[in-house]
């Protein structure tokens, strides 16, 4: 109720004596929320109790007990919910060993499933905590820990890297199964990518065609160059560039034998060498992201080729060039000044068009856009796939573009342009010829221009039939702003649209009888608005006056009072809004970078990104580069990995 | 290494990997042609194998339009399930079952990855994904894993839908996959019809053995590769080097099993004409997709390319749009929200009628293959079902579920069965994982067989 009095009402209290009233809500209100915590974490201390510390005696104790403990991790302390909450974070380790089932480990008593079920229930069901009291523990201090790092490139990555590596497409009849998402949102996220036969199949056929059409650079043996040395400079020069890293002799070796073994089977040489170089397409070397551990554990720098993987990945979402590699080899890439170089060459390059591509998309979340929207073919029979596949260029362009060309920032919110072609431009009532090719088209209004109003997003956030300004608003707090939304609570009424007798309601007033509804109105009151403001563009994103016979009402009032009305309008607010909105951007940019969820330790590569745009003129191209130089792009995490007696069993 | 490929296979591999003239196909998975004198053995010893299809579609259903009201021989089709209409004798309908593991945490997400594992998912958006077990029906593949030329297929219509959650926590990647080969592992589906026929029968009938031979040296190769590398990679690390260890294990498994000569344990033949006539093509819509895809199905269980599989009809939370179908107007999701409003009712179901046609369609096919005295659908068991009851209130209990066939005449069909108080849905994965030879105590949340069945 609270975030309902405008700002004029607030500074009005200001003055009055209705201060004390408003200060006494406002601790009543936090009382209740701590109260609330309160009880929750008394239900899962008791749940402890009750479920847990029976199971934790029966099942890890007998190793997990006293200074003799297995693996240094003594169990016996929690005896009861108290203690058990004083270390909240050591629950993580024990749910995440217990998930992948490593413990209790093979032969010892298992939990049953119904005692997995009830230790699930229990971690997820673990109240927030207050991070900030526990900064300097040595759990907190490992921020990489339990993430996934050396992960396999993406779909995206390889498709990318193959390109960059032959000059070639990926050939007909290869299709990688796509990616999900985590961490911040983004499928370079490590713990969210899997490896399935089907994966392999598809790495295995690639590269069988593509090492048979690729030109490549395959030495020829002659008097002074043995078949053996010619095979081996082949593959030391293509191993070098797939593996991003100078190959080690034993390796080459190893190439070499599968080289051998075709040539004794009779292959002529140059389908003998084709073989090892099939081979590096499909090794781990090739495929997967490999940060591999230096003998001393802890936080350590990457190596530069390491660095130079992780740049390109972020910047290109392929492998580096032969410029990034030199500039790793001569450890050109460890200086600040080195690395804004690269990172500056790399923008200018037609390959950062991925930073629109990959993270673009990714961060609006229009991925998908083919099987996410679908605009009914009965009331938009305009609407095709290739307006489509427009519209998602038009996004990939607004984003790439910002970085490349090192445009303010804010022109994501609202720009004095918009990429079109000549299809898109007509679509969007622009003055353009019909066969134009893409190109910058300056606008004489700013209802378009910025990502909010991108033909891609208006459409997959509406209904196949209609718009929705509660998916449109909704959107806008998500992905602009960073705000949550919360799902409706489970048992809310459902929604009464119903009208009076005969008469038809608009859209709005049927919404407005949906907000009237408390328990609906505190978040609709701050979606619906927002998404009225683009209630003048159709489910299909072209600029509407009216709908269904009603004038088209674009006006739209937030809980803070801001009154606002169309898209222009909207805009402005939003860019009054824009700390928000910078803050979410660069979280979602460091989270790519990254690919793994931030913590409280990345905060300050957030705080330092936003000083760096400030002193830019809020220009976009400085974000890179600060997220390249920062600590956690630069290092990470190791931890000598223990001797596996079950790998050696493989 | 090397040699033992080159000398101990007495059998090239290579005619089954190689179109004639053409760069690499994926390795076929079986000849074309039949081998007649082998599947004229095989038929002689042993009967027509059980085999397991768990069909999922989103959104759950209207329940008064599905759940017939008397119980038994005598149930009624209710509007939703009509399309059965005489297959209804070769159907059991399910009612009363419960996932009580997903009546906590988010609408969706929590409910659709544990479909078919029946435990608690893992609330995260990304770090430590976990489906809080094994999925059915990679347990049943684990069983049959060697008697098939593929232990399983895994089948959709869409992409993994990207990105999390935040509001709820959740990786959107839950809502996209219900086969899990581990707890912590989703079996990645194939949506390309074509890639799926290119998987079972691959391109031609001549290939070479050399060939097949060079896959193999070069498959060892990246083992050894994968197996020096993952010892100096983190913990976590280590984890996603295994996935890559193990899939280069299951192709390789594949290309040794398309080299056997023993004789299969049941190897019917099929015309080769008729296998190249059924080659798909690309789909021109939805409707399309999913009669492909079945059709597939039907296929790879009559050709006994594999026993079990798993088919996606769309991600959770599909928003597809339904204005294909009579008197619908709009999405999957949007109108599975009805809001208890006639309208919106009547068209949720018949969204949800327009699904249990195409099952019925399904189970027609494999009634018209025969196999021996029985039908394939005999010999089958195909699951069919959504992961909540009423998609306005999102519960996981009284799941909508039918199940097509009889086992391999094992299973009692022709009746509706209420299950009364709670019922595990599990329970009749364990039943199920019974008939397909798999003993187990118990799966997932279950206290036992499903009674009745």
């Amino acid at each position: 109720m609270l975030t309902r009095l405008s700002p004029a009402v607030c500074c009005r209290l200001l003055l009055s004596p209705f201060l004390l009233v408003l200060l006494f809500v406002a601790a009543a209100f936090s009382a209740a929320a701590a109260e609330e915590a309160e009880q929750k974490l008394a239900a899962w201390k008791a749940m402890y109790q009750d479920k847990i510390h029976p199971i934790i005696e029966s099942r890890c104790l007998e190793c997990h007990r006293g200074e003799e403990a297995e693996g240094e991790f003594d169990l016996a302390p929690f005896v009861d919910g108290d203690s058990a909450a004083a270390q909240m974070d050591l629950w993580d380790r024990v749910a995440k060993r217990i998930r992948l089932n490593e413990m209790p480990p093979e032969g010892s008593p298992q939990l049953t499933d119904p005692q997995k079920s009830d230790f699930y229930r229990w971690i997820d069901s673990r109240p927030e905590q207050d991070l900030c009291n526990q900064l300097a523990t040595d759990e907190t201090q490992a921020w990489y820990r339990g993430h996934v790092m050396s992960r396999r490139l993406t779909r995206t990555e390889y498709t990318n890297a193959i390109r960059d590596l032959l000059s070639l497409e990926l050939p007909a009849g290869v299709e990688l199964p796509s990616d999900g998402g985590g961490g911040e949102g983004f499928d370079t996220t490590g713990d969210a990518l899997f490896t399935s036969a089907i994966h392999v199949e598809s790495y295995l056929a690639a590269a069988d065609r593509l090492i048979e059409q690729a030109a490549l650079d395959i030495a020829t043996p002659s008097e002074s160059l043995s078949e053996r040395e010619a095979a081996s400079q082949t593959l030391r020069q293509f191993a070098r560039r797939a593996w991003r890293r100078p190959p080690q002799d034993a390796e080459i070796e190893r190439l070499l034998v599968l080289f051998e073994t075709e040539r004794a089977a009779g292959a002529n040489f140059v389908a003998a060498v084709r073989q090892p170089l099939k081979a590096i397409l499909v090794s781990p070397h090739f495929l997967f992201v490999v940060e591999s551990e230096p003998e001393e554990g802890g936080v350590q720098r990457l190596t530069p080729h390491q660095l130079a993987m992780r740049l390109s990945l972020f910047i290109w979402s392929s492998i580096p060039d032969e410029a990034l590699l030199a500039a790793a080899n001569s450890e050109e890439i460890y200086t600040p000044e080195g690395l804004r170089k690269q990172v500056r060459r790399m923008l200018a390059d037609p390959r950062a068009r991925a930073l629109g591509e990959n993270f673009g998309l990714q961060w609006l979340g229009l991925s998908n856009l083919a099987t996410t929207a679908t605009p009914d073919s009965e009331l938009y029979p305009e609407f095709s796939s290739q307006l489509a596949s427009d519209m998602r260029e038009e996004a990939v362009r607004l984003v790439a573009g910002v970085f490349r060309e090192d445009r303010p920032l804010l022109e994501l919110i609202d720009a004095d342009y918009v990429h079109a072609n000549g299809t898109l431009a007509k679509h969007y009532q622009l003055d353009v010829p019909a066969d134009a090719p893409w190109q910058r088209v300056a606008l004489e209004s700013r209802r378009r221009g910025g990502v909010i109003t991108l033909g891609a997003v208006l459409t997959a956030s509406s209904y196949p039939r209609r718009t929705s300004p509660v998916l449109r608003g909704r959107w806008i707090l998500e992905e602009v702003l960073g705000s949550r939304v919360p799902p409706p609570p489970p048992g809310v009424p459902a929604l009464e649209e119903a009208h009076e007798e005969g008469k038809k309601l608009s859209l709005r007033e049927r919404l407005e009888v949906h907000r009237a509804n408390p328990e609906c109105a505190s978040c609709h009151n701050r979606m619906d608005p927002l998404g009225f403001g683009l209630e003048n563009f159709d489910a299909i994103g072209r600029w509407r006056t009216e709908d269904d016979g009603f004038p088209i009402d674009a006006a739209g009032k937030l809980p803070s009072g801001e009154a606002f009305s169309g898209p222009e309008e909207l805009k402005q607010v939003l860019l009054r809004r824009q700390d928000e909105f910078q803050r979410h951007f660069i979280r979602k940019l460091l989270g790519f970078a990254l690919g793994r969820g931030l913590n409280k330790f990345d905060d300050c590569v957030i705080t330092d990104s936003l000083e760096a745009l400030e002193a830019n003129e809020m220009r976009a191209a400085v974000l890179i580069e600060t997220i390249a130089a920062s600590y956690p792009f630069q290092h990470r995490y190791f931890k000598a990995a223990a001797a596996d007696p079950s790998a050696a069993a493989r | 290494m090397n040699e033992r490929h080159l000398l101990s296979q007495p059998l090239s591999r290579r005619k089954f990997l190689r179109g004639a003239g053409v760069a690499l196909a994926l390795p076929a998975l079986q000849s074309v042609a039949p081998r007649q004198a082998r599947a004229e053995a095989a038929a002689a010893t042993s009967g027509a194998p059980v085999r397991a299809a768990f069909i999922y579609f989103p959104n759950g259903v209207w329940e008064k339009a599905w759940v017939p009201e008397k119980t038994g021989r005598d149930y009624e089709l209710t509007p939703s399930l009509e399309p059965l209409g005489e297959l209804r004798s070769d159907v059991l309908v399910l009612s009363g079952l419960d996932k009580k593991n997903s009546h906590g945490g988010d609408g969706h997400y929590a409910k659709t990855a544990n479909f078919l594992t029946g435990m608690p998912v893992a609330k995260t958006t990304g770090k430590d994904i976990s489906s809080g077990g094994i999925s059915v029906d990679q347990l049943m593949a684990q069983h049959v894993s060697g008697l098939t030329p593929l232990p399983s297929l895994e089948l959709g219509t869409e992409p993994v839908i990207s990105g999390i959650d935040s509001n709820v926590g959740y990786t959107r990647l839950y809502g996209s996959h219900i086969s899990w080969q581990s707890p912590t592992r989703p079996v990645a589906k194939e949506i390309n019809p074509r890639l799926v026929y290119q998987r079972l029968f691959g391109r031609g009938t001549h290939s070479s053995s050399a060939q097949a031979e060079s896959y193999q040296n070069l498959l060892d190769f990246v083992l050894e590769d994968a197996r020096q590398l993952r010892p100096r990679l983190g913990r976590d690390d280590q984890f996603k080097m295994d996935e890559y260890l193990d899939s280069v294990r299951a192709v390789e498994k594949r290309i040794e099993y398309a080299t056997r000569q023993e004789p299969r344990e049941w190897e019917p033949t099929l015309d080769p004409a008729e296998l190249a006539s059924r080659q798909p093509g690309i789909p021109r819509d939805f409707r399309e997709h999913i009669e492909i895809m079945m059709d597939l199905i039907v296929l790879s269980f009559q050709t006994d390319s594999t026993r079990v599989c798993s088919l996606m009809f769309a991600n959770d939370v599909s928003g597809r749009n339904f204005s294909f179908v009579d008197g619908v107007r709009g999405g999957h999701h949007e109108l599975s929200h009805h809001e208890n409003k006639e309208e919106k009712i009547d068209q949720y179901q018949r969204i949800n009628r327009w699904h249990v046609e195409q099952f019925a369609r399904l189970l027609n096919k494999l009634k018209s293959i025969q196999e021996g005295e029985s039908t394939l659908l005999d010999n089958s068991m195909i699951l069919f079902g959504s992961s909540m009851s009423d998609g306005n209130r999102h519960d996981p209990d009284n799941l909508p579920i039918l199940l097509g066939g009889r086992g391999g005449g094992t299973i009692e069909t022709g009746r509706h069965l209420a299950a009364e108080g709670q019922v595990p849905l599990c329970n009749l994965y364990v039943s199920m994982l019974d008939r397909m030879g798999v003993e187990v105590e118990a799966f997932g949340d279950s206290t036992g067989p499903l009674a009745g069945v």
